[in-house]
């Protein structure tokens, strides 16, 4: 692995420090720069001139009149709001407990899928997994509420009645213990698939004679998933891992389609919280307020980040970018 | 350490670049709205002044969600039409009906200069913009108006009920109707009942539907009397879903005959409202579900007759549930009940306003060519309440979608976006309009059904009350109603009892904020 | 491997995964015999109670899903080509680990994953470059992502350094490398990051609502949404109900990834042989 992607011909030393001079770098890796300037000119114009807007989090605007500079009001009033924290200990749950059980399973049918023997089965089944993504979230809670239902119309309860476990159906998405374990079922259902695709293509580029060599040494099928296809992944998994945290805070369309009334304490995240405070304020939108809670959310998203990238620094030797 | 720093000065730069980027294009903007400002001065040279003194617009600009004809369904013909009566330029930007107000805030943001004209609002919307000085005040117009002297005008009450403070920033061209309770005609033939007129014959009813056998189908107790999406609706007003069980009884901030506000969930009668909400329940006479329910579920399940009474839009969704009904082989004769005696009255929702916006160069010209004009009881009126003719509507002998029309007849062409449907109606609904219309020439075409539902809306409804907002409102109202709709539901789908409920309401804060939002109200006046 | 015979092991799994499928299947299964299905059906049905294909008749020759259908087809293609250029120049860039300014550069890609400018700002910038309103917004807006950018990297790390070297030293440019070795020994990463590109082009609709205005614009799963949300659809269509209707639109989303994914497929399953160049 030592002498993967380091610049060509240069470096003398494991660590990676480069001995040339700047100017001598510099023009060494000129055709680079020039390579970086379109990936550049996209971030600045797409992302870096929006963000002059995070001005806005300091200040009270809803669009007519100029933005009023307000200091930290906007995140004070989103901390003292009382259901702001409720909201926030579930987002950080839901999400980061939603984050795992996704990976975890696309990983293991990553795994499995590997394992098939048959190439047109395995073909099919690719297709099959993928499928949900397909489906927007609205008619995924929909059919999903059917599928759940307490009367007879809902298959769970009409097989679990039939097996004899329960005498009566349950209404799993109206009853407070249920309806968690319910929302990562369904995100199971609906991501795994597509989850897998990053870690098919890992593994395909895991060379054959790799397995065959390791057969040849009597490795059986465990053996060679656990020492040659986990570690070939390992990297990928982490990388999708820590990238995916940067996002968690922005949890809000597959809460908002499935969540009721009656769930309100177990389901609401941040961003449906803020949502219904919006709704039924019965002021205008204050974007000075949704750009603050945007940046608090980026911040904790920043911070999990740096703080897991760091930790693979430590275990690995390298963070993710 | 060394990221920071990275990050830091990565910051430091690309923000100073962007930030000289952004000088130039401000500097772009300016420079195109001086043009605009040349032109438009220019058009009020030439423009003519009509005899009232109010001079005519050469074009004026307007801002319209879903409801107006789109670009799919000859929005062009639309807008050549009404150019070529009023001899005024038309431009019309129509935003995706989902995110239309997003769109109207990205546009208000962007600054006066790139303001529509005129715009429709959604009640919430209208008031927030008023308040932020968005809109033109059209209080006078309004009284100055031919349309107000004419007398033709039966919706006043709809009218003065959008004022904010006497003042009036947006003009609702039609009602906002509201939702009426319909009953499955054959279910009662079934069960030799009569609709019922008070709520103990609207249990028995419902009692009927869920034990006995309504849908002749040999099977006792497999359906139910009443479903609805939610124990209680997200939007004002909150309890149209199921207004027999509320009655008189109001989750929100009331005003008063005295004009004293008040929160109707810490009244007396919002406690005996969930008790028969919990009953009900418990007994099975409403869906078990109704917390998941979305509307579309609560429609397919009434089209396969698993329940009997439905509550919902009055007019031309009449028509909707009863061809649904009929395509799935049920029998689509519904009843449309006058409000039972406890309930005394439906609640109309706020109806969405046309409003004028602060940039408007010339707004009394706006209101009279534009938003008066749409309910001239003429050729205007009929352009937005049914069309173009030969394009969305026609009275030329032909067959459409089945149906045959004689020469002379007026009936609605087939739809341009959903072929094998007919155009129902335009902008303005015509039996929710504001303004008797003698001549009106679709008054034949609309269904029977449609109609009668309608009337019987229109002659027993109440208009929600717009409810301002305060900064106490602000911050506590989204707390407040998650926790009030968290206590409904459990105390009518997990039998919480009200005394627990209500200490629940006291001890999580509601009675505090609820105290906070009506003192606030009260301090208003 | 595969002249070996089949253990128990095998069955298990074949077995696992008939049932995986069958998970996968019963919702989408549902909404398929609702599309088919003439009347509305609130419960699961294992056939439709009276077969008709009116519904998709109804989405199929509506003459306005046409230009939306090209429409899609233009901003997909065009975006994923985009999407990827920057990507892979990026990610090339990324793996010079002593490039100056490498970890600058990193940390700035970095940084905008995180934070954003919000809906407004945003916006105002598209505003005024002119790209509000044009199809360019929703071609370039999503081009720069960096969470397919790093993944985008993490294979190209994959890539054995001594063909680097190698190339290197015959005097390759770097664009040389790029385009003749770094390109060719991706191509499952490219199908993977390119696929994810296209279906989040396809599915597309938050840019066009917010950035566009002309309907002329829309993309088919604009129209889709608004057949499938659309809760005032007006009456029966030609004997298919609004349910009917709707779940034929849900299935027609899915239609053509899985006309379109069979073809992407081999690349998975093929892998590159890098093998073979490895020291």
């Amino acid at each position: 692995m030592s002498n993967k992607g380091k610049g060509p011909a240069i470096q003398k030393n494991a660590a990676g420090e480069n001995k040339r001079p700047l100017l001598v770098s510099l023009h060494y890796y000129r055709g680079f720069y020039v390579m970086f300037l379109p990936v550049l000119i996209f971030a600045v114009v797409f992302n870096y001139l929006p963000m002059l807007g995070i001005r806005y989090a300091f200040c009270t605007y809803k669009g007519i009149k100029a933005p009023e500079f307000i200091g930290l009001g906007n995140f004070e009033k989103m901390i003292s709001m009382p259901g702001f924290w409720t909201a926030f200990g579930n987002t950080l749950v839901i999400s980061i407990v939603k984050l795992l059980l996704n990976t975890f399973m696309a990983v293991l049918l990553s795994l499995l899928l590997n394992e098939l023997r048959s190439m047109k089965f395995k073909k099919f089944a690719q297709t099959v997994v993928y499928l949900p993504h397909f489906m927007s979230w609205v008619v995924t809670a929909s059919v999903f509420t059917l599928i759940l239902s307490p009367t007879n119309a809902g298959l769970v309860n009409s097989i679990l009645i039939k097996l004899g476990i329960i005498d009566e159906g349950i209404y799993f998405l109206g009853s407070q213990d249920w309806w968690r374990p319910m929302y990562y079922m369904v995100n199971v259902w609906k991501d795994t698939g597509w989850g897998t695709i990053i870690f098919m293509a890992t593994l395909s580029g895991i060379s054959p004679e790799l397995y065959e060599a390791a057969s040849m040494d009597g490795a059986g099928r465990w053996n060679c998933m656990r020492y040659i296809t986990l570690p070939a992944l390992a990297n990928t998994i982490i990388t999708v891992l820590i990238l995916n945290l940067a996002k968690i805070m922005n949890l809000f369309e597959s809460v908002f389609v499935m969540q009721n009334d009656a769930v309100i304490k177990q389901s609401d995240v941040l961003q449906t919280y803020i949502y219904t405070q919006t709704f039924n304020s019965g002021a205008l939108p204050d974007y000075g307020y949704t750009t603050a809670v945007g940046l608090a959310s980026s911040i904790v998203g920043c911070i999990l980040v740096l703080v897991c990238n760091k930790a693979s620094f430590k275990v690995r030797g390298r963070g993710i970018v | 350490m060394k990221v920071k720093k990275m990050l830091a000065a990565g910051m430091a730069v690309t923000m100073a670049a962007t930030l000289g980027l952004t000088g130039c294009s401000g500097g772009g903007d300016t420079a195109d709205s001086g043009d605009t400002a040349n032109t438009a001065a220019e058009g009020g040279d030439t423009a003519a002044a009509s005899e009232d003194g109010i001079e005519k617009p050469e074009k004026i600009t307007i801002m319209v969600d879903g409801t107006v004809f789109t670009q799919v369904n000859a929005r062009d013909k639309f807008e050549a039409r009404w150019e070529e009566l009023t001899g005024i330029d038309l431009e019309i930007i129509q935003p995706d009906h989902d995110a239309y107000y997003d769109v109207v805030g990205q546009t208000f943001a962007s600054g006066p200069e790139n303001w529509p004209d005129a715009m429709i609002l959604s009640s919430s919307y209208y008031s927030g913009y008023a308040e932020e000085g968005a809109l033109w005040d059209m209080t006078a117009a309004w009284d100055n108006s031919e349309l107000k002297a004419s007398g033709r005008v039966t919706g006043e009450d709809v009218i003065e009920n959008m004022k904010i403070n006497g003042q009036l920033f947006g003009f609702p061209v039609t009602r906002g109707n509201g939702c009426v309770t319909y009953v499955k005609k054959a279910w009662l033939d079934n069960c030799g009942l009569e609709a019922p007129t008070n709520y103990d014959e609207y249990l028995a009813m419902l009692e009927a539907f869920t034990t006995g056998d309504p849908d002749g189908n040999g099977v006792d107790g497999d359906t139910y009397g009443v479903s609805a999406a939610g124990i209680i609706a997200v939007e004002a007003p909150y309890t149209n879903y199921l207004p027999e069980f509320y009655q008189d009884a109001y989750p929100s901030f009331v005003q008063g005959e005295d004009g004293v506000w008040y929160d109707g969930f810490t009244q007396d009668n919002f406690r005996d409202a969930l008790t028969r909400l919990r009953e009900a329940y418990a007994a099975g006479y409403i869906d078990k579900e109704s917390l998941t329910n979305g509307t579309n579920d609560c429609r397919n399940k009434f089209y396969e007759d698993k329940f009997g009474v439905f509550t919902y839009w009055a007019g031309t969704w009449n028509t909707n549930l009863k061809t649904n009904l009929e395509a799935n082989g049920r029998d689509g004769e519904l009843v449309a009940l006058p409000p039972i005696a406890e309930l005394g009255a439906y609640t109309e929702r706020n109806s969405p306003v046309w409003c004028i916006t602060a940039s408007c160069e010339n707004p009394e010209g706006v209101f009279k060519y534009l938003i008066e004009s749409m309910l001239d009881g003429g050729d205007m009126q009929t352009l937005w309440s049914y069309g173009v003719e030969d394009v969305h509507w026609s009275t030329k002998a032909e067959t459409v979608c089945g149906n045959t029309y004689a020469e002379g007849e007026f009936h609605m062409k087939e739809s341009l976006e959903k072929p094998g449907t007919q155009y129902t109606k335009a902008h303005i609904d015509p039996m929710l309009s504001i303004v008797t219309w003698e001549n009106d020439p679709g008054i034949n075409a609309v269904p029977e059904e449609s109609k009668n539902s309608q009337q019987i809306f229109n002659d027993n409804c109440v208009q929600a009350q717009l409810i301002p907002s305060t900064e106490e409102m602000a911050t506590y109202n989204g707390d407040l109603t998650t926790l009030k709709n968290s206590i409904i539901a459990d105390v009518v789908v997990q039998g919480i009892s009200l005394d627990e409920a209500y200490a629940r309401f006291e001890s999580e804060g509601g009675a505090e904020w609820s105290q906070m939002i009506v003192d606030s109200l009260n301090a208003m006046e | 491997m595969k002249t070996k015979k089949a253990t128990a092991f095998d069955y298990v799994l074949v077995l696992i995964f008939v049932l995986i499928c069958f998970i996968m299947i019963i919702p989408i299964y549902k909404v398929l015999i609702d599309s088919l299905d003439l009347k509305t059906a609130y419960g699961m049905k294992l056939l439709p109670e009276q077969f008709g294909l009116a519904g998709y008749e109804s989405v199929f020759t509506n003459p306005t899903l046409y230009r939306p259908f090209l429409v899609s087809c233009l901003t997909t293609v065009a975006g994923t080509f985009c999407g990827l250029a920057i990507s892979t120049l990026g990610a090339y860039v990324l793996i010079q680990w002593n490039m100056p300014g490498r970890n600058f550069f990193a940390n700035l890609l970095l940084f905008t994953m995180i934070f954003n400018g919000g809906m407004i700002p945003t916006y105002l910038v598209m505003r005024s470059l002119h790209l509000t309103n044009t199809l360019w917004v929703v071609i370039l807006l999503p081009a720069i992502n960096v969470y397919n950018l790093v993944l985008m990297r993490n294979f190209f790390e994959g890539i054995p350094g001594s063909l680097f070297e190698s190339a290197e030293m015959d005097g390759c440019s770097p664009m040389r490398i790029f385009f003749q070795i770094v390109l060719p020994l991706s191509k499952a990463a490219l199908t993977a990051i390119g696929l994810m590109f296209a279906v989040s082009y396809w599915n597309d609709y938050t840019n066009y609502k917010l950035y566009i205005t002309n309907e002329n614009l829309y993309n088919f799963q604009m129209k889709l949404r608004s057949v499938i949300m659309g809760s005032d659809l007006p009456t029966a269509v030609g004997g298919a109900t609004e349910n009917t209707v709707k779940n034929a639109a849900v299935i027609v989303a899915i239609l053509p990834f899985m006309i379109i994914y069979p073809f992407c497929q081999q690349y998975f399953i093929q892998g590159v042989n890098i093998g073979a160049v490895k020291e």
